[in-house]
């Protein structure tokens, strides 16, 4: 037997919804119809139709003079009448809804199907959050790691002469990836609490960057910030005349300032303390091995890319500069250079596992790894770092040891593929370069294999 | 909450005559007013006519249920007309109504019994047998039992 299902509403939701739904009641039971009847009245939602009656029915009754969410029932046979029909005439509906053609069950499986898809990619709050940061965040790091790589175009050491274009151009890419982790920590803790998140967002971040805590630094900022000032939106309650001050004042001041304060107290003593013992671990390893410390300087580079551990080791690299010795330098050079050059081929090779929005951001890797500047990974780790960290830390390493095996010494702290052409900058240019290859290759494989397919893609597959 | 707490007897007029839906909004809304369920029965009447505008509320069989959600109600009333002369009230079935439900709701509402209740009605009013009683009651007790049942 055809089984029918009714939805009836009406602007008051008091009167003509139920009326509606007895006349059909009384209409289904005169003919001997199996059908149910949801009144969205009112009072709210009775007799709730599942989604496995959707499922069994032939065909559902819209008999509604509001709007409701009809996405349920795609697939299904639907007839829309107002309400008033329903009351007028419904027997007649009932007829109508079962003289229509018996739709095939594939499309309404089909259709729930796609909508448990979309409804799985909305669930991952966390991941949504995470890539409205960095979908703000990628035009920032292509700015500014941009415009530091032309500054080099005037010489490595051009920018720093003051007052030259290199060292304005040098000036303003330091702006930019400056405001980088504010705006990451910003635009996660906006998408957790609209519009009141972005303060305590944006200062959490700053407070990031302030510390030494770099962008992972920033991804706790944000979260924190977001569902603090969420907090304070839904369960700070103040008199209904003061209602007013609370989007301006009072969750601002007291989601920025909780924020700040565990920035700075329960992210910022430990960064500090990680950086200190870090530091003193690379001091006692001066003796060991060297491709030993290739390696480890390598990792470093790339777990948090310009938070503290990345810090300490570039740091320490420099500072051996001072006393001659330059290999580790290369080492850390190279390992700086192949996360977003790894990327750059990962996005080409997989552009399945890449949204649209990152395989353009892919592009300007590229010129931000010949440039030495690791920064462009960072919108790629990010948004995925369980993932991506993890491939960048082995390419990285991968790189490190094997210029410190070829022996690649470095004079300079920075410049990136621009130094190799300058006459005794580096020493074992090609062995260096091959390095600097085979680190990026390994990286790009490694970020193929661990990371999933992106939601665009997976979209795009289901509709196929 | 029972129907008859809503509906007070002082609401009930049987075989009035009126020549209009706003004289018969009138007469039920000042019943209304006496019992105190409307304090402001030219704001409650706007909030009925605009209803009445959305939509006619004449529901076919001779019935129409007038109603408005106002800040001139106070508290959940119920008035009912029987009119001894039919009026027109541009119902869905097009025919002229004798029988008159006016509904008062306050604007803030804390809770739903009483939507509830004339969430029952409603449905009542679908059934012939019911509408029937409406019609043959002499008194309003008799009206009483028909809408208890």
């Amino acid at each position: 037997m055809k089984k029918l299902l009714a939805i009836t509403a009406c602007p008051t939701g008091i009167a003509h919804t139920f009326m509606a739904a007895e006349a059909l009641d009384q209409a289904a039971k005169k003919k001997e119809v199996d059908m149910k009847v949801e009144t969205q009245g009112s009072v709210g939602t009775e007799n709730e139709i599942t989604d496995a009656e959707v499922a069994e029915a032939h065909a559902i009754i819209l008999a509604i003079d509001t709007n409701i969410d009809e996405s349920r029932f795609a697939g299904k046979n639907i007839i829309r009448v107002a309400v008033g029909e329903a009351i007028k005439d419904a027997e007649g509906l009932i007829d109508r809804a079962l003289a229509m053609e018996e739709k095939s069950s594939d499309d309404y499986v089909e259709q729930a199907e796609q909508r448990k898809k979309e409804k799985g990619a909305e669930r991952q709050g966390f991941y949504k959050h995470l890539m409205n940061g960095v979908s703000f965040m990628i035009p920032i790091v292509v700015a500014g790691g941009i415009l530091i790589a032309l500054s080099f175009i005037f010489g490595i050491e051009a920018a720093e002469e003051e007052g030259s274009l290199a060292a304005n151009l040098d000036q303003i890419g330091g702006a930019a990836l400056g405001l980088m982790v504010p705006i990451l920590a910003g635009y996660i803790a906006y998408s957790i609490a609209d519009k009141p998140g972005l303060a305590p967002g944006l200062v959490g971040g700053m407070l990031a960057e302030q510390v030494e805590a770099g962008f992972l630094g920033g991804i706790i900022a944000g979260f924190l910030a977001g569902y603090l000032a969420k907090l304070v939106k839904d369960y700070v309650k103040l008199p209904k005349n003061l209602e007013g001050i609370k989007p301006v004042l009072v969750i601002p001041v007291l989601a920025t300032l909780a924020t700040g304060l565990l920035m700075i107290y329960v992210i910022g003593g430990p960064v500090s303390a990680i950086m200190g013992g870090l530091e003193d671990w690379l001091q006692s390893m001066t003796g060991a091995n060297v491709v030993f410390l290739g390696l480890i300087l390598g990792a470093m580079m790339a777990i948090d890319m310009g938070g503290p551990v990345n810090k300490t080791a570039y740091a320490f690299a420099v500072g051996l500069l001072g006393s001659e010795i330059y290999g580790p330098m290369a080492a850390v050079m190279a390992a700086g250079m192949t996360p977003p050059l790894g990327i750059w081929i990962a996005t080409l090779i997989a552009k399945n596992k890449f949204s649209k929005e990152e395989q353009e951001a892919g592009k300007a890797a590229s010129v931000l790894g010949i440039s030495f500047i690791t920064e462009g990974a960072i919108p790629f780790a990010a948004a995925d770092p369980l993932r991506v960290i993890p491939a960048l830390v082995a390419g990285s390493a991968t790189a490190g040891t094997l210029s410190m095996l070829f022996s690649a010494e470095l004079l300079a702290p920075h410049g990136g593929v621009f130094v190799l052409a300058i006459p005794n900058a580096v020493t074992n240019v090609f062995l260096y370069a091959l390095a600097i290859a085979i680190g990026t290759i390994v990286t790009a494989l490694l970020v193929v294999l661990l990371k999933r397919k992106s939601p665009q893609a997976k979209a795009a597959e289901a509709t196929n | 909450m029972q129907l008859s707490e809503i509906l007070q007897k002082d609401h009930v007029l049987l075989d009035i005559n009126v020549d209009s839906l706003e004289s018969c909004l009138d007469k039920l809304t000042e019943t209304m007013v006496e019992t105190g369920v409307v304090v402001d029965s030219d704001v409650y009447k706007q909030a009925v006519l605009k209803r009445e505008q959305e939509g006619s509320t004449g529901i076919g069989f001779g019935v129409a249920i007038p109603h408005g959600k106002s800040s001139g109600v106070k508290e959940p009333g119920l008035a009912f007309a029987r009119l001894s002369e039919e009026i027109d009230w541009n119902s869905l079935d097009g025919k002229p109504v004798t029988s008159v439900f006016l509904i008062a709701i306050p604007e803030e509402q804390a809770g739903n019994e009483h939507l509830q209740i004339l969430s029952q009605l409603s449905r009542k009013l679908m059934h012939e047998d019911f509408r029937n009683k409406l019609q043959e009651a002499t008194t309003s007790d008799e009206l009483f039992e028909a809408l208890e049942q």
